[in-house]
């Protein structure tokens, strides 16, 4: 793993990385010399209304995490917790599926039910029920969840309830790391993301707590410990704060597919194929969309709707990226002092 | 519409309620000893597996502090539910007298949950549309119990639950508490073969409903330079008496309308249903070979 200092008062203003443009070069003519900016525009391909956010604000401990090899997380598990169904996909399906082919076990778990698209509600649930669970087949999940909120009305829902419901799975599934969207994602207008993105913080450390439903150990289930966090934001309006830059290259493909699945809402599903046949119906075509409706549909998500994440890791020397406030395990106080005391402590 | 007739549930020979789990869902620590402690006992000793779930956390009475009232409520809890013979003790702990501000659909999750992992039959609760009852905490429990009650055979209510093994499991029979004049029963238990369990859970209920009321009454008579017989010797012998004597009056006014020493109330519902159903019968009479 390579930790980069990025942003330090001592390097205000930015460095350049790799061979993509500098973060420093995106500074405007109209920003006074004297002022240091302190969150920087993404490049945005303007192909997908639903791509990186408008702004990220990047952490001077800044971490690349790039592929590792072996399985060094066997054994460990990974819950991806979602709004909708294209949530994960669009926003950390690289992400997902880089850390379940390194040894993760992967579940998705939906909150919404989705109904705000389809060509009617009862359409949107179906179709939308459908492709969570071909986008966790396709990012490598092992299993996937849904909880049949209202979609867009979370806000009015109990968060309790959706909380209480995240710390059950997270115990009975031992969950170790979570991947969702960040409850801080300011900017956000869909109130589903950051009332999924509230409960789901509150359920990984409360699922680790004795006194929280302490009905679940009588039953049998045991404390989770979710040591590690990967926050993404979900707004194209937003503003986030980044400290961990993924490096999805190795994963594209599994990205695309993810997004692929989603065929009830998002810009992804089938906007190839359609694009395909209305091009043939004038009698034209795009050599990009290849000769069948699958190879089109994968196609025209990977070239246009990943194009975001490809400038974005473009920034930092990579293929693909994604971009995360991650939060990992906490020190061992206890031990720490326990060390300094055997190192300090003298004879009486 | 007629009147509903009165069923007088008498004790039932043997173990006849073998292999089923009862819970009795209550807010406070003598809700469930004064209202159902002798139907608790009753069904124990018929077979019934029994577990209590309390609601609140009794902070508001007890007469100490707020945090000495939660403990001394707790403790007594796990002694009154031991004296009906229940298996076991659930506290939910939510704000005693503040449950009408509690997120109506969390309880509910719990109860769902504890209703599955037990493997619940029957439920003992208050009745949520009884009339009169001025205690929030008790209406809410008792609404989240009807609720869960049912949503627990529901296999689309908290699916995942499946994930750990907890399979659907609907909660066909009720009783509810004759909780305040004019709630409406339907159903009369006789306690009398289980007075003793009942007084026994009353008198460790001393943080309220009057367990130790035996022994500060002999203690104060002491001071004075007096007794009474009825105490007798001991606070334990005190505490009892005093129960029998003076707190149990209204179960004998139950009982004496049906000719029983003692009874309770309750609106009991059975939704068990029969092994074979009209279609079944219909079928079996009127199919014929194609």
């Amino acid at each position: 793993m390579e930790r980069r200092g990025f942003l330090g008062r001592s390097i205000a203003g930015g460095i350049a990385l790799g061979s993509g443009p500098a973060l420093s070069q995106a500074r405007s003519a109209d920003l006074p010399a004297q002022v240091t900016p302190t969150a920087y525009a993404n490049r945005r391909s303007g192909y997908n209304p639903f791509g990186t956010p408008d702004y990220y604000t990047y952490a001077d401990d800044l971490t690349i995490e790039r592929n590792r090899p072996g399985k060094p997380h066997q054994g460990k598990v990974l819950a991806a917790v979602q709004a909708h169904s294209d949530d994960i996909p669009l926003f950390a399906g690289g992400l997902v599926a880089k850390l379940i082919d390194e040894g993760y076990t992967g579940y998705l778990i939906r909150i919404s039910n989705d109904e705000s698209s389809g060509t009617t509600l009862g359409h949107g649930v179906v179709q939308n029920e459908i492709d969570y669970q071909e986008v966790a087949k396709n990012l490598g999940c092992k299993n996937a969840f849904s909880f049949y909120y209202r979609n867009h009305r979370m806000d009015d829902c109990a968060e309790l309830e959706i909380r209480a419901r995240l710390i059950f799975l997270f115990r009975v599934l031992q969950v170790n790391a979570l991947v969702a969207m960040d409850p801080y994602n300011h900017y956000d207008e869909n109130p589903d993301h950051l009332v999924a993105g509230r409960a789901a913080e509150a359920a990984c450390w409360m699922s680790g707590g004795l006194r929280d439903y302490p009905e679940h150990y009588r039953a049998g289930l045991k404390q989770a410990r979710v040591r590690e966090k990967y926050y993404f934001s979900r707004a194209p309006q937003g503003h986030n704060l980044v400290n961990r830059v993924v490096d999805i290259s190795s994963y594209i493909d599994h990205k695309v597919r993810g997004n692929v699945a989603n065929k009830g809402k998002g810009p992804a599903g089938t906007a190839g194929s359609r694009m395909r046949q209305e091009l043939a119906r004038q009698g034209k075509k795009l050599e990009l969309l290849g000769n069948d409706d699958d190879t089109a549909n994968f196609q025209y998500v990977k070239h246009f709707l990943m194009d975001d994440w490809k400038l974005l890791g473009e920034r930092f020397g990579l293929g693909y990226a994604e971009a995360f406030r991650y939060i990992g395990p906490q020190p061992n106080y206890q031990e720490n002092v326990r060390k300094y005391a055997d190192q300090h402590a003298v004879r009486l | 519409m007629d009147a509903e007739p009165i069923v007088v549930e008498r004790s039932q020979p043997g173990q006849p309620h073998r292999g089923k789990v009862f819970a009795a869902v209550h807010a406070h620590l003598d809700d469930l000893p004064y209202y159902a402690g002798g139907l608790c006992a009753k069904l124990i000793a018929e077979g019934y597996t029994g577990y209590v779930i309390r609601t609140s956390n009794d902070e508001k009475v007890g007469g100490q502090t707020t945090a000495q009232n939660i403990l001394s409520n707790e403790q007594e809890h796990v002694r009154m539910a031991a004296a009906l013979g229940c298996k076991d003790v659930y506290d939910l702990y939510y704000q005693n007298h503040e449950m009408n501000d509690i997120s109506a659909l969390d309880i509910r999750g719990r109860l769902v949950f504890l209703f599955r992992s037990l493997k619940v039959d029957t439920v003992l609760s208050f009745n949520p549309w009884g009339h009169a009852e001025e205690n929030p905490d008790h209406w809410v429990t008792g609404r989240a119990a009807e609720e869960a009650a049912w949503m627990s055979g529901m296999p689309n209510d908290f699916p995942e639950h499946r994930e750990a093994g907890f399979q659907p499991h609907p909660v066909r029979e009720r009783y509810y508490f004759y909780g305040r004049p004019g709630q409406p029963f339907n159903r009369v238990v006789d306690i009398g073969s289980h007075l003793e369990k009942k007084i026994d859970a009353i008198v460790e209920c001393k943080s309220q409903g009057g367990g130790n009321l035996g022994s500060r009454l002999r203690a104060d008579l002491a001071r004075q330079g007096k007794r009474l017989a009825l105490l007798g010797n001991d606070d334990r012998t005190a505490d009892r008496a005093y129960v029998r004597q003076f707190l149990l009056d209204r179960y004998q006014e139950y009982g004496k309308e049906h000719n029983l020493a003692y009874a309770e109330r309750f609106y009991y519902t059975d939704q068990r249903r029969p092994e074979r159903s009209k279609v079944d019968e219909f079928v079996e009479k009127n199919a014929v070979s194609l």
